[in-house]
């Protein structure tokens, strides 16, 4: 935490903040504009579809399996040095994705370069330094913060790509890109409080070594369960992502209308992440992740149940919005209850890691099942019935210092 | 006693974050804005309120094809002439978008405007 009224101006708690804040609109804003990539990258190479999704499927992958690493390497050296780092790689895998002359370029620049660079200056790395930074009593609200940045990144970055691929050619529009995730770098920097003296690790933080931390969060029963849980967020929150826009347009609503509805999950998402920080901060973190989760069922059930109307789908967009990324801050805050502020950032990398292991299989099992049946109302279900399944599984947590993390 | 920001703070970095994007969003826009002579598919915008029949109208008397009314009545994409649709009413015209016509519109109104002011 910072301790001291001496510290340099960067130091200071809002410039702390801002700066978590701007890394994290950058990382997340950025990620989100790739989709914009798909047809302009694959009409200059005469490239099938396949290539540019196999890179940002890569890409993912590299994220999901960085992000413990990452952790690992933030709660060991500092988060700023971490995020610095990933913003490089960042930078580099999107200028060679500009530059690009053959698909295993494209794959290994814009898969495995930018997928790692990702993880490394992600939003959980973050919420690691400021989780270390600020005080416990403000700890959730921080996450909230960080979480509502990147929410707030994704929404504003992918209208400004979208103006610079119209306004420049698609190449410069990533070297523009890959020069805003340099600016991490910057950002980041305030960040590097954490390593310094004025910056003290709390007395009550265990004394675990990383390897022996993380055996000991794995035979916890309730790291289970939020790993569970955060699996059937990533479930839900990808299957929508993908398959709302052909599911709507199976009742007649266009393209253009379903874009719109989507922009809302975005919007109300800023405000749902913070929200969810705030209630965080005031009491028991299980009970409003397991309501998210209920929620979210019963918005799923609503929407399926109910004629789908132009109206009816941006309700449900806007209440999906709104229970988004609002579990995040809840599930980082439970964390750092059971295990300390020590090793979030690993720890939470191993929850993460299950969050994109259910995104796979709610992206992968949407299509298969729409293949094999014809629809996607059996995915629907299976996205209720996970909810209500995270809404039980959240209820048993013990919301407590479990005892091989608790110092005597 | 080091003092915490809190609501205030989230607030006023939320509404800096939206200005900092809107100017970036105007500048990238005023760049994206088309010469009198370009033809092709493009992004028009008229007068905010105007009603979609009067916008289909004026689309169709600058002999423009248009492809697609966007959420807002005023923002259309259309396959047709600038000059001939600035002529027709249409506050500006620019090149088209990938994503987000209604957002890109809305500053493209605002840079229009602000183009017609200073004659640029």
């Amino acid at each position: 935490m910072i301790t001291s009224k001496s510290v340099p101006w960067y130091f200071t708690p809002m410039i702390v903040l801002l700066a978590g804040c701007a890394v994290a609109i950058v990382n997340y804003g950025v990620r989100a504009s790739f989709g914009l990539f798909t047809l302009p990258i694959s009409e200059a190479h005469q490239w099938p579809r396949e290539i540019y999704s196999f890179g940002i499927a890569v890409q993912n992958l590299m994220w999901g399996i960085a992000t413990p690493i990452a952790g690992m390497l933030a709660d060991r050296h500092g988060a700023a040095r971490v995020l610095m780092t990933g913003a490089v790689l960042y930078c580099l895998g999107i200028i060679s994705m500009a530059l690009t002359t053959s698909p295993l370029m494209f794959h290994l620049g814009g898969g495995v370069l930018v997928g790692t660079g990702i993880a490394l200056s992600s939003f959980s790395i973050v919420m690691a330094a400021l989780g270390r930074i600020v005080p416990p009593e403000k700890r959730s609200w921080a996450f909230g913060l960080a979480t509502a940045s990147g929410s707030l990144g994704q929404f504003i970055f992918a209208p400004l790509a979208g103006a610079l691929l119209a306004a420049y050619d698609w190449q410069f529009t990533l070297y523009v890109l890959a020069a805003l995730s340099l600016l991490i770098i910057i950002f980041a920097t305030p960040l590097l409080v954490q390593n310094t003296a004025s910056s003290l690790a709390s007395a009550d933080e265990t004394k675990l070594s990383m390897s022996a931390a993380i055996a000991k969060a794995f035979q916890h029963k309730s790291f289970w369960l939020l790993t569970l849980g955060f699996f059937v967020c990533g479930f839900q929150l990808m299957f929508i992502t993908v398959h709302l826009p052909p599911y709507l347009a199976e009742f007649g609503i266009s393209k253009e209308f379903a874009a719109i509805a989507i922009g809302l999950i975005g919007l109300f998402n800023v405000a749902g992440s913070y929200l969810s920080g705030v209630i965080g901060g005031r009491g028991e973190k299980r009970i409003p992740l397991s309501l998210i989760y209920l929620l979210r069922s019963l918005a799923i059930a609503a929407f399926i149940l109910l004629p789908i109307t132009p109206v009816t789908t941006l309700i449900f967009t806007a209440t999906m919005g709104a229970l988004w990324l609002s579990t995040v801050p809840l599930t980082m805050g439970l964390i750092t209850v059971m295990f300390g502020t020590r090793y979030m950032a690993t720890l939470y990398g191993f929850v993460f890691l299950s969050h994109q292991i259910g995104s796979f299989f709610g992206i992968w099992l949407g299509g298969r099942l729409f293949d094999q049946l014809g629809s996607y109302e059996l995915v629907w279900w299976v996205c209720i019935g996970l909810g209500l399944f995270a809404a039980l599984i959240h209820l048993p947590i013990r919301e407590s210092r479990a005892a091989s993390f608790a110092v005597a | 006693m080091i003092h915490w920001p809190g609501h205030r703070f989230a607030l006023a970095a939320f509404f800096g974050v939206i200005a900092v994007w809107l100017v970036a969003m105007f500048g990238i826009m005023r760049d994206a804005a088309l010469p009198a002579d370009a033809a092709g598919i493009m992004l028009v915008v008229f007068e905010p309120g105007i009603a979609d029949d009067i916008a289909f109208a004026a689309i169709a008397r600058a002999n423009a094809k248009p492809i697609r009314k966007t959420a807002f009545g005023f923002i259309w994409v259309v396959d047709g002439n600038a000059g001939k649709l600035k002529a027709e009413g249409a506050l500006g015209s620019y090149r088209n978008l990938p994503i987000s016509p209604e957002i890109a519109g809305c500053v493209a109104v605002a840079d229009a405007k602000v183009a017609q002011a200073f004659g640029l």
